[in-house]
C-alpha cells in the first residue's frame, strides 16, 4: 500500500462521513457545511486521478457558488428542519433495510467484477488537463457540449418563466431613459415673484 | 474536414433547425413580449412542420452515424421524430389557445415545446449513453417547467416540483446505471457496448442495465416508477398533460427499444424478464388504480400507466415484430390520448374545466357531438374492435404470443378487460346519468383536434394502418 | 306468362304484400294495407290455380327454378329455388286459396282491431314462408320455410300480445316446435352426412343404393334410413301437432280465428304431412320409421277425437278435430298411401278452413263469445253461417253413400284412408291397429262435430249470456247475436263449394285410377307397395263401416243434445273418470308441467343460482369485480401524494429489479 492508496482511503472515508453528516446533522447550516466538506474531498479524489482542472472547477463552482447559495437559502428561509424530520425514525427501518439490500447487491456486483480490469481512464491526446478538455469538448464531444448548452438554456428559461414577475408598482431603472434625458425635458426655469408661489 | 461537418450538420438538420429556430423565437419573444405569443406559436408549428418535411425528404436514406456516434439518422429515428413533431405541433396549438382563454399566454410555452421536441429528437436518434442521458434531460427539463407552467396554481407548482424531484432521482438512477455500464464495458456507444459485452462482467452490466431501465421506466411512467404520474397529470395544465401523455412516452419507448436491442442484445433473456415484471406491474397498477378515480385527468394518468404496460409487453417480446407492435401501439395510444385530453379542453362550466365524473354526467344531452367524440375515443382506448385501439393491442399481444410469452399475453388481455371498465364507466356517465347542467361554448381548436383524433381511431385508421404497419416494421427492422 | 314466371310471382307476391303492409302500413293506411295484401295474395292464388290446372291436365312438366345461391361452403351448397311438381302444385293451390280467402275474410273479422296492417303483414309473411316451404328443392330452404311459418305462427298466435294467455300460447307453440325442430335439424344433418348433399334431386336417387347402411349410435346399430326417417318425423310431429307434441295446437287458438283457419287448420300444420309425402323415396326404404308414423298417427287420430268430445270452447273442439285429422293423414302416409294422405290434406284444407271461419263467424256474431255452453239456437240469428257450418260438418264426418260417387269431400278422402288402412292391415299389425283406431275416431268425429253444431245452433239461447253481455260491450253493438257481414260470408261460400265438390272432382286424379299420371313420380312408391290398388278389393263391410259409425255418432249427438236435451250437460257435471280424462285432455299439460317444465325449472335453478350466480359469477365477473375494487382501493392508498413515499417505492422497485437481474445473470450464454 503506497502513499497514493493511503491518501485515497483517507479522502474517501472523509467524503462518506461528510455525506452522512449532511443527512444526519440537526442544524441545517451544519448540513451545508458538511456538504462543502464532501465537495472538497471529492475534489481531492479528482486530484488523485490526475484531473486537476476538474478538481479546481469543482471547488470554484460547487463550493464557491452552489454551496454558498445553499447556505444563503438555508439561512434566509429558516426552514423548520425539526418538522421536516418528523417520521424520520418511522421510515428509518425501511430505509435501512433498503440500504442494506443495495449494499449487498453492490457487493455481489463488485465481487463478480473483481477480475475484470478495463482501463478506467481514457488515454489523453494532450497531457495538460485544460488543453485535453478543451480539445475533446470542441472536437469529438462537440455535439454533447452543445446539447449541454441547450439544457442549461432550458434551465434558464424555466427559472425565468417560473419566477420572473412584472410588478406594475415597482419602479425600475431604465438606463436608456436615464442616459437619453436632457435638461430641457425635465427642467424649466421660472422667475417667481416673492410671496406669490408658482402657478401650474 | 469541412465537408464532413457540413454533411453531418445536414443529416442532423432537423435538430439544428429546431435549436436555432427555438433560440430565434426566444429572442423575438424576449424583445416583443407576450404580444407576439400567438405569432410565435404559429411560427413554432411551422418550424415543426418544416422539420417534418425535411425528415420526410430523408426518407429511405440509409442509416448515417453522426458526431462520432452520438446520434444517427435512420428509419427508426425518423419515425419517432415525425410522430414527436406532429404531436408537439398539435400540443402547441391546443396549449396556446387554451392559455389565451385562461389568461396564461406566454411566449416561452412554444419555445419550451420546441426545445422539448428537440430533446425527444435526440432521444429517438441517440446512439450512445451520453446522448441518451442528454436527450432525456433536455426533454425532462422542459417538461418540468411546462408542468409548473400555471405557476400561480398551487397544484400546478406542486406537480412541477414533484416531477422535478422524482425526475432528478430517476436521473440519478439512470446515471448510476450508465456509469456502471461504462465501468464494466469501457464504452458508451451502443454498438461499442455490444462488441464489448462478451468480455465484460455480465453481473455488473445487467445490474447497471437494471438501474438504467429504472430511469427509462420513470420516463414512460411504468410501474413501479409511475407514482408521479397521477399527481402530475392532475396538477399540470391540461394541454401540457396531453403532450406529456404522448410524445415523451413514444420517445422514451423508442430509446429503450434502441438501447436494449442495439447495445444489449446479448443480455436479451435478462432484460426481457425485467421488462416483463415492469410490464405486468404497470398493467396491474394502471388497470386497478384507475378503477377508483373520480378525476378524469388522474384516470387518464392510470390509463397511460396501463397502456405503457401493454406497450412494454410488445417490447418484452424482444423481436422486430415486437418493436413494430410497440411503435404501432404507441402511435395509436398517443393520438387517442391526445384526443381525450383535447376533449377535456373543449368546454367548461362557468370557466371551470370539466374534470370529474360528475362534470360529465349527462353530457350527451347538452353536447351530444362532444359526447360522441369522447365515446369513440374511449371505446378505442378500451380496445373495442374495429377501432384503432383494438389493433394496437392486437399487434402487441400477437408479438408476445409469437415470442412464446403466452401467459404474459393472457395477463395483458385480462387486465385490459379490467381497464376497459373505467372507460366504459365514463361513457355510461356521459350517456345515461342524470344531469343536464349547461356548459360554456365550444373551443373549436380543441374540438377539432378531438374530432380529428376520433376520426383517426375510427374510420381513418383503417386506411392508415396498412401504411403504418410496414412503415413501423421498416423502422423496427434497423434494430435487428 | 310461362309457368316459371307464374310460380315466381305466386311465391313473391305475398312477400311484397308483407313488406308493403309491414313497413309502410302506417304510411298508406289500414284500408290500403288490407287491399294491397289481399289483392296480391289473390293474384298469387290465381297464378297457382293456372299452374295447378296445367299440371292437372298434364300439360306442364315438373321443373326446378334456381334463383340464387344461398350457402356454398366446401361441399355444402344450398340454393334459393322453386321446385314445381304435382306435390308442390297441390300445396300451392291449397295455401294460396285458403290464404286468399282468409285475407278477404279478415277484412271483416278484424274490422275493429287497431293494428290491421300488422295483422295483414303477418298473414302475407306467413303465406310467403309457406310457399317457400312447399317449393323447396333442398332441405335448407325447406327448413327456412319451416322456421318462417313457425315465426309467423308465433307472431299471429301472440297477435293480441297484451293478453297474457296469448303470449303464453305463442311461446308454448314456439318452444314445443323447437323440440320437433331439434329432430328435424338432426335429420337434415344426417342426410348431409350420409348423402353429401341436401338437394332432393341429387339425394333421392342415392337412397336405394344406401338403403342398407347402418349407423352405430349409443352402442346400437341402427338402419340409417330408419334413423333419418324417425328424426325427420320428429320435426313433422312438432309442426303437425302429433301425439306428445300436440299440446301447443289447442292453445294456439288464442290467436285470431282467421289465423286458426289458415295456419292451424289448413296449411302450416299440414307441413309435416307434406314433408313425409315429399320424402316418400326415403320412407319407402324405412319400414321402422313408417311403422312409427303409422302408430303415432293412429294414436293421435283417436286421442284427439276423444278429447274433442268433452271440450266446450268452440275453437278448441275444432282444434282437436284438426289434430285428429292430421293423425289420419299421418297414418295414411305411414302405411304407404301417400296419395291418400295428400288427398285428405287437400280436402281437409277446405272443410276445416270452412269450419274455422264459420266458427269465427259465430264468435263474431256472439261478440267474442267462444264457450258453446253459452250458445244455442243461433240458427235463427245467423242462417247463412248455420248452413255453411252444416256443410262443413257433413264434410268432416265424411258423409256420403258408399259405393257411389255421391258424398262430401271428406267422404272421399277419409274413406280412402280407412280402406287403405284395412288393405294394408292384412299383413301389417300397425296398419291394422290404425284401421280400427281410424274407424272409432270417425265415429267420435261425427259425435263431436254434430255436438258442436247442435250446441251452437239449436235449442234456446241461454239468457245468462245476454245479460252478462250487455255490460261488457259498448252501445254501438247489437246485444243480440247477428249474422256476419258479406265480406266474411263470401269466403264461406267459396269454401263450401270446395267442401262439397273437392272430393268428387279430384278423387280420380289423387287416389284412384289416374293417380300415377297425376303424380308423375312426385310421390315415390316402392315396387311392393300396392296399397292404393289393394284398397279396391276390401270387403263390403269395410266400405260401409265408416258410414255406419258416423251415423252412430250423429245419432249419439242427437240424443244427447237435442232429443234428451241436457244429457250432455249432466254427463259433464257428473264428472266421471272418462269425461274428466277427456275434458282434461288426458292431463297432458299437467303431465308436461310436472315433468319437463318442473324438471327444467329445477335444472335451470341449479344452473342459475348455483352454477351461474355462485360459481361463475361468484368466482368470475362479480368476484373479480369485488376483488378489483378492493385492489384498486388499496392501490389508491399507496398513492399518498408524498414525494418521499413515491421515491421510496421507486428505490424499492429498483432494488427488487436489481436483485432479479443479479439472480438471472450468470455468465454470457
Amino acid at each position: 500500500m503506497g502513499l497514493y492508496d493511503i491518501a485515497f482511503y483517507i479522502i474517501s472515508a472523509i467524503t462518506v462521513l461528510a455525506a452522512v453528516g449532511v443527512v444526519a446533522a440537526r442544524n441545517p447550516v451544519h448540513a451545508v457545511l458538511f456538504l462543502i466538506l464532501a465537495f472538497f474531498n471529492a475534489a481531492g479524489l479528482m486530484v488523485l486521478m490526475g484531473a486537476e482542472f476538474l478538481a479546481m472547477l469543482l471547488v470554484v463552482v460547487y463550493v464557491g457558488a452552489v454551496a454558498v447559495l445553499f447556505l444563503f437559502v438555508v439561512m434566509m428561509l429558516d426552514v423548520d428542519f425539526v418538522r421536516l424530520r418528523q417520521g424520520f425514525a418511522q421510515y428509518l427501518p425501511a430505509g435501512l433495510v433498503g440500504a442494506i439490500v443495495l449494499l449487498v447487491e453492490m457487493l455481489v456486483v463488485t465481487q463478480a467484477a473483481k477480475d475484470i480490469r478495463q482501463p478506467m481512464v481514457a488515454e489523453l491526446r494532450h497531457p495538460e488537463n485544460v488543453r485535453a478538455i478543451g480539445y475533446e469538448l470542441y472536437t469529438d464531444y462537440a455535439f454533447y457540449f452543445q446539447a449541454c448548452g441547450i439544457i442549461l438554456l432550458i434551465a434558464m428559461i424555466g427559472a425565468i418563466v417560473l419566477t420572473l414577475r412584472h410588478h406594475p408598482n415597482v419602479r425600475r431603472q431604465n438606463i436608456a431613459r436615464q442616459v437619453g434625458r436632457r435638461r430641457e425635458d425635465s427642467m424649466e426655469i421660472v422667475s417667481v415673484k416673492t410671496g406669490s408661489g408658482v402657478e401650474e | 474536414m469541412m465537408d464532413v461537418l457540413v454533411q453531418q450538420l445536414f443529416f442532423a438538420g432537423a435538430e439544428v433547425w429546431l435549436a436555432v429556430m427555438a433560440m430565434v423565437l426566444l429572442v423575438v419573444g424576449a424583445f416583443v413580449g407576450n404580444r407576439a405569443t400567438a405569432a410565435i406559436s404559429y411560427a413554432s408549428v411551422l418550424v415543426l412542420a418544416a422539420a417534418v418535411a425535411f425528415i420526410i425528404g430523408l426518407n429511405g436514406h440509409p442509416r448515417v452515424s453522426l458526431f462520432g456516434g452520438a446520434i444517427s439518422t435512420d428509419a427508426l429515428a425518423n419515425f419517432g421524430r415525425i410522430m414527436v413533431f406532429v404531436t408537439a405541433a398539435l400540443a402547441i396549438v391546443l396549449g396556446d389557445r387554451w392559455m389565451k382563454r385562461v389568461g396564461l399566454q406566454k411566449f416561452e410555452y412554444p419555445v419550451l415545446m420546441l426545445l422539448a421536441a428537440l430533446g425527444m429528437s435526440v432521444m429517438v436518434s441517440a446512439n450512445s449513453l451520453i446522448s441518451l442521458y442528454l436527450g432525456i434531460e433536455m426533454q425532462s427539463l422542459a417538461l418540468y417547467v411546462l408542468a409548473a407552467f400555471s405557476r400561480d396554481n398551487p397544484k400546478s407548482s406542486e406537480a412541477g416540483l414533484k416531477y422535478f424531484v422524482l425526475g432528478a432521482l430517476s436521473s440519478g438512477l439512470l446515471l448510476y446505471g450508465i456509469s456502471l455500464i461504462y465501468g464494466f464495458t469501457g464504452q458508451v456507444g451502443f454498438a461499442e457496448i455490444a462488441n464489448a459485452l462478451p468480455t465484460s462482467s455480465k453481473v455488473g452490466v445487467v445490474f447497471g442495465l437494471v438501474f438504467m431501465l429504472a430511469g427509462l421506466a420513470f420516463k414512460v411512467s411504468a410501474a413501479p416508477f409511475h407514482m408521479w404520474t397521477p399527481d402530475v397529470y392532475e396538477g399540470a395544465p391540461t394541454p401540457v398533460v396531453a403532450f406529456f401523455s404522448s410524445a415523451p412516452k413514444l420517445a422514451a419507448m423508442i430509446l429503450t427499444a434502441r438501447v436494449l436491442t442495439e447495445g444489449f442484445a446479448l443480455a436479451t433473456p435478462e432484460w426481457q424478464q425485467v421488462l416483463i415484471v415492469i410490464a405486468v406491474l404497470s398493467m396491474i397498477f394502471g388497470s386497478f388504480g384507475g378503477l377508483v378515480q373520480g378525476n378524469i385527468k388522474r384516470l387518464l394518468a392510470y390509463s397511460s400507466i396501463a397502456n405503457m404496460g401493454f406497450a412494454l409487453v410488445g417490447l418484452a417480446a424482444g423481436t422486430a415484430a415486437g418493436v413494430q407492435s410497440v411503435l404501432i401501439y404507441m402511435v395509436i395510444y398517443m393520438l387517442t390520448s391526445l384526443g381525450l385530453f383535447a376533449g377535456l379542453l373543449v368546454t367548461a362550466r362557468q370557466g371551470r374545466p370539466l374534470e370529474s365524473f360528475e362534470d360529465f354526467a349527462g353530457l350527451a344531452k347538452v353536447r351530444p357531438g362532444l359526447a360522441l367524440v369522447m365515446t369513440l375515443l374511449l371505446f378505442s382506448a378500451a380496445g373495442i374492435p374495429p377501432l384503432a385501439g383494438f389493433w394496437g393491442k392486437f399487434f402487441v399481444f400477437k408479438a408476445a404470443l409469437d415470442a412464446g410469452l403466452v401467459w404474459l399475453a393472457v395477463i395483458g388481455v385480462v387486465l385490459s378487460v379490467i381497464a376497459a371498465f373505467y372507460y366504459l364507466k365514463l361513457i355510461k356517465v356521459m350517456w345515461f346519468d342524470e344531469g343536464d347542467r349547461p356548459v360554456d361554448g365550444i373551443a373549436w381548436d380543441a374540438g377539432l383536434v378531438a374530432l380529428a383524433m376520433a376520426l383517426f381511431v375510427g374510420p381513418i385508421s383503417w386506411f392508415v394502418l396498412p401504411v403504418l404497419e410496414p412503415w413501423a416494421l421498416r423502422a423496427a427492422a434497423i434494430l435487428f | 306468362m310461362d309457368a316459371q314466371s307464374l310460380i315466381t310471382f305466386a311465391i313473391f307476391a305475398p312477400l311484397l304484400g308483407a313488406v308493403i303492409a309491414g313497413f309502410f302500413g302506417r304510411l298508406i293506411g289500414d284500408r290500403a294495407a288490407q287491399l294491397s295484401t289481399t289483392a296480391l295474395v289473390f293474384a298469387a292464388c290465381a297464378a297457382s290455380w293456372v299452374i295447378f290446372l296445367q299440371v292437372f291436365s298434364g300439360s306442364l312438366e315438373a321443373f326446378t327454378l334456381q334463383y340464387l345461391r344461398f350457402i356454398d361452403v366446401g361441399s355444402f351448397t344450398a340454393h334459393w329455388s322453386a321446385r314445381l311438381d304435382t306435390l308442390s302444385a297441390v300445396m300451392l293451390v291449397v295455401v294460396t286459396s285458403v290464404s286468399a280467402l282468409v285475407h278477404f275474410y279478415s277484412i271483416g273479422y278484424m274490422e275493429e282491431d287497431p293494428h290491421k296492417p300488422r295483422f295483414f303483414a303477418y298473414l302475407s309473411l306467413f303465406t310467403f314462408a309457406m310457399l317457400m316451404l312447399v317449393t323447396a328443392a333442398d332441405f335448407m330452404q325447406l327448413f327456412f320455410g319451416w322456421e318462417g311459418v313457425g315465426l309467423a305462427s308465433y307472431l299471429l298466435i301472440g297477435f293480441w300480445y297484451k293478453k297474457s294467455t296469448a303470449s303464453a300460447a305463442a311461446i308454448k307453440a314456439f318452444v314445443v316446435n323447437r323440440v320437433g325442430d331439434f329432430g328435424f335439424a338432426l335429420g337434415i344433418i344426417g342426410c348431409f352426412w350420409l348423402f353429401g348433399t341436401i338437394e332432393f334431386a341429387e339425394l333421392f336417387p342415392q337412397i336405394a343404393a344406401k338403403s342398407d347402411v347402418s349407423v352405430a349410435f349409443l352402442g346400437m346399430s341402427l338402419p340409417a334410413m330408419d334413423l333419418l326417417g324417425v328424426l325427420l318425423f320428429i320435426g313433422a310431429m312438432g309442426k303437425s301437432a302429433q301425439f306428445f307434441l300436440h299440446t301447443w295446437l289447442p292453445d294456439a287458438m288464442e290467436g285470431p280465428t282467421p289465423v286458426s283457419a289458415l295456419i292451424h287448420a289448413a296449411t302450416m300444420v299440414t307441413a309435416g304431412v307434406y314433408m313425409v309425402c315429399l320424402l316418400s323415396p326415403l320412407y319407402e326404404f324405412a319400414p321402422v320409421a313408417k311403422t312409427v308414423i303409422t302408430v303415432v298417427g293412429a294414436v293421435t287420430a283417436l286421442f284427439a277425437a276423444t278429447v274433442g268430445l268433452a271440450q266446450n270452447d268452440i275453437k278448441r273442439v275444432i282444434a282437436y278435430s284438426t289434430c285428429s285429422q292430421l293423425g289420419y293423414m299421418f297414418f295414411a302416409a305411414g302405411i304407404g298411401a301417400y296419395q291418400a294422405a295428400m288427398f285428405h290434406l287437400f280436402t281437409h284444407a277446405f272443410f276445416k278452413a270452412l269450419l274455422f271461419l264459420g266458427a269465427g263467424s259465430v264468435i263474431h256474431g256472439m261478440h267474442h263469445e267462444q264457450d258453446m255452453r253459452n250458445m244455442g239456437g243461433l240458427a235463427r240469428f245467423m242462417p247463412v253461417t248455420y248452413a255453411v257450418m252444416l256443410i262443413g260438418t257433413l264434410a268432416i264426418t265424411g258423409f256420403g253413400i258408399p259405393g257411389t260417387y255421391l258424398g262430401f269431400a271428406g267422404f272421399f278422402s277419409k274413406d280412402a284412408i280407412i280402406e287403405s288402412a284395412y288393405a294394408a292391415g292384412l299383413h301389417n299389425g300397425a296398419a291394422h291397429m290404425a284401421f280400427w283406431f281410424g274407424l272409432i275416431a270417425a265415429g267420435l268425429t261425427a259425435f263431436y262435430s254434430w255436438r258442436l253444431a247442435f250446441m251452437t245452433f239449436h235449442g234456446p239461447l241461454p239468457k245468462a249470456h245476454e245479460g252478462a253481455h250487455g255490460d261488457a260491450h259498448d252501445d254501438d253493438h247489437h246485444h243480440e247475436p247477428h249474422e256476419s257481414p258479406m265480406v266474411m260470408l263470401i269466403p264461406l261460400f267459396v269454401l263450401s263449394v270446395g267442401a262439397v265438390f273437392a272430393g268428387y272432382v279430384f278423387y280420380d286424379a289423387f287416389v284412384d285410377h289416374h293417380q300415377a299420371e297425376f303424380w308423375r313420380g312426385a310421390i315415390y312408391t316402392a315396387a311392393d307397395n300396392h296399397v292404393l290398388h289393394d284398397r279396391h278389393d276390401v270387403p263390403g263391410w269395410v266400405l260401409w263401416a265408416p258410414f255406419v259409425v258416423s251415423m252412430l255418432g250423429l245419432f249419439g249427438a242427437f240424443v244427447a243434445y237435442i232429443w234428451k236435451r241436457g244429457m250432455g250437460k249432466r254427463v259433464a257435471d257428473r264428472g266421471g273418470p272418462l269425461h274428466s280424462l277427456f275434458y282434461n285432455k288426458w292431463w297432458f299439460d299437467e303431465l308436461y308441467d310436472a315433468t319437463f317444465v318442473r324438471l327444467t325449472r329445477v335444472l335451470g335453478d341449479v344452473f342459475w343460482k348455483v352454477g351461474d350466480q355462485k360459481i361463475i359469477d361468484g368466482f368470475g365477473p362479480n368476484g373479480f369485480a369485488a376483488t378489483a375494487a378492493h385492489t384498486a382501493r388499496r392501490l389508491a392508498k399507496l398513492q399518498s401524494g408524498f414525494v418521499y413515499h413515491y421515491a421510496f417505492v421507486m428505490l424499492l422497485g429498483v432494488l427488487v429489479l436489481g436483485a432479479l437481474g443479479l439472480w438471472l445473470s450468470g455468465v454470457w450464454g
